[in-house]
């Protein structure tokens, strides 16, 4: 800590505090427009200058300036006021006063200093910029003739999404903000440049003229996507919700977003939205009331034989208790979610392995760490504001990166990772033979020996040298020793790696496989090490800690599915879920959804699911209820609703208490009283209530007990001629539900089938020529994509759309050996 | 050739021998700090920077693309169009100014048919003005490439680019 006295107080700051940053510490506002403090001090606007007594008073930038022992600061003597106004005249020379129709009006950082430091005329005199605005796409309006240069859109587009879109073109008075040879936008859209823009240089095109900042109301919540966790400000008027407003102070990620935490949320006030029940009357979808409706599902539950139930884990902790209980209350123990192997590596892997179904690791260990071992670049796809974590701990704190994966990613191209791209369906043999290297090469921990299953490991590692892993995995046996070698020698090391309906691979074994790792080399239990399992949605960690899959005796998803198709279960209630175009093979799911006398569905929308449902319940958003998220790092996060219910829609509790009601059971009065039932219930929950989640939720304990386990690995296939498809997420997407969101959609509007420049030349197939894609099961027609990341023979799918369904092909195997024709 | 076709020739990015870039980033290509080096190489090279250029800079080097922009437009000793044969460069510093140097330029512009920073479309020649080249005491001055031309007359202009004319263009 350092003294030091600003303004005539006497404070103290840490050591590597800049003044800015101790002044703000102790309450002493210092205007900034280039600074952020999520990026590094860049010393380019002079608004923060600050008369420093040592320095002879000269007038020195706070923002990059160290706070050193004895400092004697003042912030605002009329002398730095007086140049402070200098720079704002100078700044307004060149920028156009078009603040009535700027966006930007009331959240401006340049309209607001120039109000508070009442710059009310200028004396220099010059003509404004006339550069064309770049409409080009639907998301991110950029006005040059706005901006002042602050290279914050830059910066945080390196140091955070580190995409790089933009740069300084030019020099001296001709220097503009700009893309590669002056062109229009075309990155990842993530709108970071967006959040931090002082000005209204960069909006976002959807919000546009669709209200005053002023005007909007601010509800926090927790974004209803993916399971990091991202917290969220929605922008409301007149019920809707319009944008999200940017709070640099809101959870770990510091305001942080993705696209589709940004400009995702259309679906909830999207005009495709249920309004009303709907029930299936002479083959049609009829509207209801909600009466009629309750009182056809009552009827087909009572009883509870052959009734089963799958559950999205977008759901609330206190919706699947209740559905749980729905469930407990008409006596059917047949339950599971995301297609009962989705959640696998941690109900059954890290079960077995951690003794727990939980992740041991955080998102915070990611910057804490001196190593990170990411399995399959696809981590930034499914999880992107983990992606930026691990951008920042690669390029700030230089933590060493190795990934392992099926193709590389953009996570490849972070300074100094290393990437070995093994052939699909080998990563568990390629994790073992890591395993068998540490052991090899002496490189356990001295715990190891003692902890449960040892020597079984040992002996079931025998045939997974890197010798023979080599062979069946495409990497060489150096390789694979020196990845071991890498991870084992580091102080503290993390494992990352994504779960989800599209990664059938990472199953139980898997995960197994990876906590060996962890557990050998005895990093478990400390900041920074671990391993984290990134669940797919946003409640998926809940959904396991609320135990909503198929306890012992009870159906899990795939027999739920079959059990339709074959007459066993006859009622068939589906919350969230849609089967038909994210479940494995299209043609299992369809014969399940037709056969089954009896298909309730509650939703959102009228997804291709419920389309074939026989009772349709308007389900309501995230953002029209009130409960908890558990994120993948076990962050429990409360969030209220900041819209009233659109239609006739109610909250899955409403509906799951008013079933349990009708059918003579007991349901908690509230989410409030549901969640106290958790937290009695729930042993990593305990002590936990809404009030004391607060705005920063709180971790949900876990103990760690470990043992290490033999995991199986699939024999090695292939298929002479074919070509090895893998499915997994697109950039932004999530689930089917980002379909509905107007940024997602844009980045990517539609599937594809990604191939490597090779097999692209051998094939004749360009960009975008239409293949089919066809497996044992099914073909589907995908537009082509052809990049520089894809090893050759190996063909990349996302999951996600409807219109184009990837499990007319797609089994449910981890590879799907196909044949691409034009 | 026409008018039309010519415009249309000089606005086509001619055809770019890509090995020729490779080679020099494979030269560079452990090198810290590399970009500079292996951008001013790729302009000895092609005389220009193209853009086929420096996007496979940018993917090999590992390097955003638009940081290369940046850098191209910042310095300017790089040149993102197609440049002539020739460069001549014309001084319009103050001693120059004083003797002569507008009706020097004028004349160039009105044999070329080009104005400033501008290429005749069978690239042969570019014309540039410039600032000052040091050598004030024979103004007015022009250069073409590294040769000098000191107290230039309206009729040297006429000689220079006869002479320029007949030299091979390769």
């Amino acid at each position: 800590m350092v003294n030091l006295t600003i303004d005539d107080k006497q404070v103290t700051a840490p050591k590597n505090a800049t003044i800015y940053e101790a002044a703000k510490a102790n309450g002493i506002k210092i205007p900034i427009l280039c600074h952020d403090k999520k990026l590094k001090p860049f010393g380019a606007c002079r608004m923060c200058l600050v008369e420093v007594e040592q320095m002879k008073g000269r007038q020195i930038p706070a923002c990059t300036t160290p706070a050193t022992e004895g400092m004697i600061i003042r912030t605002s003597t009329p002398e730095i006021v007086k140049a402070r106004k200098m720079v704002l005249e100078l700044l307004l020379l060149n920028h156009p006063i078009d603040c009535p129709v700027c966006d930007k009006g009331g959240d401006c950082d340049l309209q607001n200093l120039t109000y508070e430091y009442k710059v009310d005329a200028n004396r220099f005199v010059d003509e404004k910029f006339h550069l064309d605005i770049d409409y080009a796409n639907p998301l991110i309006e950029r006005d040059m003739n706005r901006c002042v240069l602050c290279g914050k859109c830059a910066r945080i587009c390196d140091e955070i999404v580190s995409f790089g879109a933009y740069t300084f073109i030019n020099r001296g008075i001709e220097t503009k903000m700009g893309c590669e040879f002056d062109e229009a936008l075309n990155c990842e859209f993530c709108g970071s440049c967006v959040s931090v823009c002082p000005v209204g240089s960069l909006l976002a095109r959807p919000f546009k003229f669709k209200a005053r900042w002023w005007a909007l109301t601010k509800q926090k919540s927790v974004c209803s996507y993916c399971g990091t966790g991202c917290n969220l400000t929605l922008g409301v008027k007149d019920n809707k919700v319009l944008t999200t407003v940017y709070d640099e102070n809101q959870g770990f990620h510091n305001g942080q977003l993705c696209c589709r935490g940004r400009f995702g949320y259309q679906f909830i006030n999207s005009d495709k939205r249920l309004t009303a029940p709907l029930v299936r009357k002479n083959g049609v979808l009829v509207e209801t009331g909600w009466d009629e409706a309750l009182e056809i599902v009552v009827g087909r539950l009572k009883g509870g034989i052959a009734v089963a139930a799958l559950a999205t884990p977008r759901m609330t902790n206190e919706e699947l208790v209740l559905f749980k209980r729905l469930m407990e209350t008409v006596g059917s123990p047949n339950y599971d979610h995301s297609a009962g192997y989705a959640h696998a590596a941690l109900t059954k892997g890290f079960a077995r392995s951690f003794g727990t179904s939980a992740s041991p690791s955080t998102i915070l260990d990611i910057q804490k760490s001196d190593l990170l071992l990411v399995i399959k670049t696809d981590a930034y796809e499914t999880h992107p504001v983990v992606g930026f974590e691990i951008n920042l701990a690669v390029k700030n704190r230089g933590v060493k990166l190795n990934l392992l994966s099926d193709k590389r990613g953009k996570l490849s191209k972070l300074p100094g990772a290393k990437t070995l791209v093994h052939t699909p369906g080998s990563e568990i043999a390629v994790i073992n033979a890591i395993a068998k290297s540490i052991l090899d090469a002496k490189l356990a921990d001295g715990s190891a020996v003692a902890v449960p299953g040892y020597a079984d490991l040992e002996q079931a590692l025998a045939g997974f040298t890197p010798e023979a892993v080599a062979a069946q995995s495409g990497l060489s046996a150096a390789q694979i020793k020196e990845l071991a070698a890498d991870y084992a020698q580091a102080e503290k090391a993390l494992i990352i790696f994504p779960i989800g309906l599209a990664y059938a691979g990472h199953d139980s074994e898997f995960a197994s496989a990876v906590a060996n790792l962890a557990i050998l080399t005895g990093k478990l239990g400390r900041e920074g090490c671990g391993v984290l399992c990134m669940a797919e949605k946003n409640n998926s960690q809940g959904a396991v800690d609320m135990g909503f899959y198929a306890p012992l005796g009870g159906m899990d998803a795939g027999r739920i599915i079959d059990g339709c198709a074959s007459g066993a279960v006859k009622t068939l209630f589906i919350a969230g879920e849609n089967p038909a175009v994210s479940y494995p093979d299209h043609a299992r799911v369809q014969a399940a959804l037709y056969k089954v006398e009896c298909l309730i569905v509650s939703d959102l929308f009228l997804t291709e699911t419920a389309a074939q449902a026989d009772v349709v319940l308007p389900a309501c958003s995230f953002a029209e209820k009130e409960g908890t998220f558990t994120s993948v790092d076990r962050r429990v996060q409360y969030f209220k609703p900041a819209i009233r219910k659109i239609g006739q829609s109610r909250s899955d509790f409403e509906i799951f208490a008013a079933l349990i009601a009708r059918l003579g059971g007991q349901a908690p009065a509230s989410p409030a009283a549901a969640f106290a039932e958790i937290t009695a219930a729930t042993p990593a929950y305990t002590g936990m209530s809404y009030a004391s989640l607060g705005e920063q939720g709180a971790f949900a304990a876990v103990t760690v007990k470990p043992a290490l386990i033999a995991p199986q690995a699939p024999a090695p296939a292939g298929a002479p001629g074919k070509l090895a498809l893998v499915v997994g997420s697109a950039l932004y997407h999530n689930g089917t539900m980002s379909q509905h969101g107007e940024g997602p959609m844009y980045v990517c509007p539609e599937g594809y089938v990604e191939l490597s420049r090779g097999d692209a030349a051998r094939l004749g197939i360009a960009d975008n020529d239409l293949l089919t894609v066809a497996s044992a099961t099914g073909s589907v027609k995908l537009k082509a994509k052809v990049s520089l990341r894809m090893p050759e023979g190996v063909l990349f799918t996302p999951y996600h759309f409807g219109a184009t369904p990837v499990n007319q092909v797609w089994s449910g195997a981890a590879v799907t050996w196909v044949t691409l024709d034009k | 050739m026409s008018d039309a076709v010519a415009q249309q020739a000089a606005e086509q990015e001619p055809v770019v021998d890509l090995s020729l870039a490779h080679k020099i980033i494979d030269k560079y290509i452990d090198m810290p700090g590399n970009l500079m080096p292996v951008l001013q190489a790729a302009q000895d090279e092609y005389g220009y920077i193209p853009r086929v250029v420096a996007d496979l800079i940018a993917e090999r080097l590992n390097v955003y693309p638009s940081q290369i922009y940046g850098v191209l437009t910042f310095y300017a000793q790089f040149h993102l169009k197609p440049r002539g044969r020739f460069i001549i460069r014309v001084c319009v510093g103050t001693a120059c100014h004083v003797q002569g140097a507008p009706r020097i330029v004028e004349t160039f512009f009105d044999k070329l048919g080009i104005g400033h920073a501008e290429t005749t479309p069978d690239l042969r020649f570019t014309f540039e003005k410039v600032a000052c080249l040091g050598a004030c005491g024979m103004a007015p001055l022009a250069m073409v490439n590294d040769a000098t031309y000191g107290s230039m007359t309206v009729q040297k202009v006429e000689e220079i680019i006869t002479d320029y004319n007949q030299r091979p263009l390769k």
